[in-house]
């Protein structure tokens, strides 16, 4: 490959305007590296936060009903699906909670213990007893934190649930549940069982809740229930489409900006490669004379741009893991509460970042150093050569 | 290449030229250059050159020798007319084969040497055949045998500005003889050289075109070097005017 090595001959014989060039695609690299890794840090946390905090997929009864009767076929067809990990079938109903002189209204959610874990990581949000304490015998309820302050229940105490129509009910509580939202007001969870026996309605559910394997399949996996169920199926990202299209929107105006930064990097490699091709009329004649086709002075220039880009592609993709590792690990100084609860930085570093920084650096460096490469290549060889 | 061969072989052939085979034929050659006020650089050349001659083409600064030079090392195309290299018209060849061709058959040696300035002598030397595909080793071996036979063995890794005008001149006559080219075309190659140094390259050219049989046309100017070739072809105005053949 002659063409390589006049190519790496050419940019060895200019040293300084090569550093230049390189540092400015390493810096555009390492900026844009950087910038990506933060804004994917920044969603995969409000996405994990989203997603954490509710079920991927959550089917609700047909239109005009208020529950989905005979659900066990249901259930069954949702968790044969392919990409579903659980499905747990949920009633969930109103009614007031009352311990001595205190009454409050509740949200009560009638679940499986077993099914529900494997939805949602309820468990984490546990600050006493135990989720799983659900399964041990008699009635027992776990509630929300700033439920159990405001009824002044403890752990271990019974509490009664109340609703018009039903028989008054005793519940022990063996956990109590905090989110961080205001769900930890009104937030009760008992089993499946006893919430159908307290309303009184016989072997019914108000919903199901599904976990998926890759969270973007869930639209999908929605619209197949909807479609093939004839249930009413939400996705996690239909229920909080706004915020997923502020965070595309940003993502599409940050690649705005990189192909911004990169086309001044961009005019960086044109411009040394110009010089390089004024200053080599004379070279490219006598190549010209010597019998190299057209096609090898183009790939000439082009292997130098190539070699250019890639030079600050490694810089620059060192230089942006070494920053963003750093910028990770930095604690921010402002109290969690005014920065979405965080304390570092989100950073997310995934080589996917870096390809498509290399891959973008590369190819807009490569249509830089077309134009000059192609004038090279148009030259009249006879004209080349009398220009010393 | 067979019907050329029958019918040109006497046409355009003022002097016998005895038993030498032809290499270059040129066929009512017109070069015009440039619109509205044009110039006509060669204006119907016809000459025939025979394999390992010898030969000077002279004449008065714009006469056309440069021109009909590039017309014969395919650097550039004719208004009109005809060039047959070994019978081969390549006025009608592709700019692929044009290319080919300039690698494979000819060498070229301008009045400024054009070595490559980020090379060293061998590498300089060795270019055409990297160009012409053949390995690096090989041509590092033919190349260092090219610069002996050019007296410059031991400046192998010199690079062009450590190197005297002259000597440069000689890495430029070792690189366009390295692929061992049918037909050498120098314009002017001593011209930037005093008269010892041009001399010197004068015998040099002499001593591989009689070794090697390759044909050497050699635009110059000092007709004292012209003088000592077998054939001077004087032209003027675009035309020849003379053919000592
Ligand atoms: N690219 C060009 N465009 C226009 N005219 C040209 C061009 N190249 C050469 N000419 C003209 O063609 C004529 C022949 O030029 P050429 O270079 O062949 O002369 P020459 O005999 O080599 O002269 P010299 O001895 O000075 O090198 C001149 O009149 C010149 O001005
Ligand atoms: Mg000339």
């Amino acid at each position: 490959m002659f063409e390589m090595n006049i190519a790496i001959r050419h940019i060895r014989s200019r040293q300084r305007q090569t550093i230049f060039s390189v540092i400015a695609v390493a810096l555009a690299v390492a900026i844009i590296t950087i910038s990506m890794s933060m804004l994917s840090g920044f969603t995969s946390y409000i996405v994990d936060a989203t997603v954490e905090n509710q079920p991927h997929v959550t089917v609700s009864p047909e239109e005009d009903e208020d529950y989905i009767y005979l659900y066990h076929g249901l259930l069954n067809y949702i968790r044969r699906q392919e990409c579903v990990i659980a499905a747990s079938p949920r009633y969930q109903g109103d009614c007031a909670l009352q311990y001595q002189h205190n009454v409050e209204g509740v949200v009560l959610y009638g679940i499986n213990p077993g099914d529900e874990t494997k939805i949602l990581n309820v468990e984490k949000d546990i600050v006493a007893g135990d989720f799983m304490s659900l399964t041990g015998p008699g009635n027992r309820i776990i509630m929300g934190s700033k439920l159990a302050e405001n009824l002044e229940a403890e752990i271990g105490d019974a509490v009664t649930a109340k609703f018009p129509g039903s028989k008054p009910t005793d519940f022990t509580v063996t956990g109590i549940i905090r989110t961080g939202t205001q769900a930890d007001e009104t937030l009760a969870y008992a089993n499946l069982g006893q919430v159908q026996g307290f309303y009184d309605k016989g072997d019914i559910i108000t919903g199901i809740g599904v976990r998926v394997l890759d969270i973007y399949a869930a639209d999908t996996l929605a619209e197949k229930i909807d479609y093939e169920a004839g249930y009413d199926a939400t996705s996690w990202m239909e229920g909080n489409r706004e915020i997923l299209d502020l965070i595309d929107q940003q993502a599409g105006f940050a690649y705005i900006f990189y192909l911004l930064i990169f086309a001044i990097s961009g005019f960086g490699i044109a411009n040394i490669l110009i010089m390089v091709v004024m200053d080599k009329v004379g070279e490219i004649g006598m190549l010209m004379a010597m019998g190299t086709s057209r096609r090898s002075i183009l790939l000439i220039f082009l292997f130098e741009a190539c070699i250019l880009g890639m030079m600050g592609v490694i810089i620059g993709s060192v230089l942006g893991y070494v920053s963003s590792v750093m910028l990770a690990s930095y604690t921010i100084p402002v109290p969690p509460e005014m920065y979405f609860g965080l304390d570092h930085l989100p950073f997310l570093i995934t080589p996917k970042n870096f390809i498509i920084a290399g891959v973008f650096a590369m190819a807009i460096n490569i249509i830089a150093g077309a134009y000059p490469a192609r004038r090279a290549s148009k030259m009249d060889p006879v004209e080349a050569i009398h220009e010393v | 290449m067979m019907e050329n061969t029958e019918n040109t072989y006497n046409r355009g052939d003022r002097r016998n030229r005895g038993n030498m085979t032809k290499m270059i034929e040129i066929r009512d050659l017109t070069r015009i250059y440039g619109d509205g006020a044009e110039v006509r650089a060669l204006d119907g050349v016809n000459l025939d050159i025979g394999r390992g001659e010898f030969l000077a083409i002279i004449g008065p600064s714009g006469s056309g020798k440069s021109t009909l030079l590039n017309q014969i090392g395919i650097l550039d195309t004719p208004t009109s007319g005809r060039i047959l290299l070994d019978g081969v018209d390549i006025t009608k060849s592709s700019e692929k084969e044009r290319s080919r061709l300039r690698n494979r058959k000819l060498g070229f040696i301008f009045q400024y040497h054009h070595l490559l300035p980020d090379f060293n002598a061998i590498e300089n030397v060795m270019m055409p055949l990297l160009i012409n595909g053949v390995k690096r080793s090989k041509a590092r071996k033919i190349a260092s045998r090219m610069l002996e036979e050019v007296g410059l063995f031991d400046r192998m890794d010199h690079r062009p500005n450590q190197l005297s005008g002259g000597q440069n001149q000689r890495v430029a006559i070792a690189r366009a003889l390295v692929n061992s080219p049918e037909i050498v075309i120098g314009d002017e190659l001593t011209g930037n050289l005093d008269s010892r140094a041009s001399d010197a390259i004068y015998e040099l050219l002499r001593r591989l075109n009689r070794e090697h049989e390759q044909t050497f046309i050699l635009v110059t100017h000092d007709e004292a070097m012209a003088a000592k070739t077998d054939r001077v072809i004087r032209i003027v105005d675009g035309q020849i005017v003379e053919d000592s053949g």
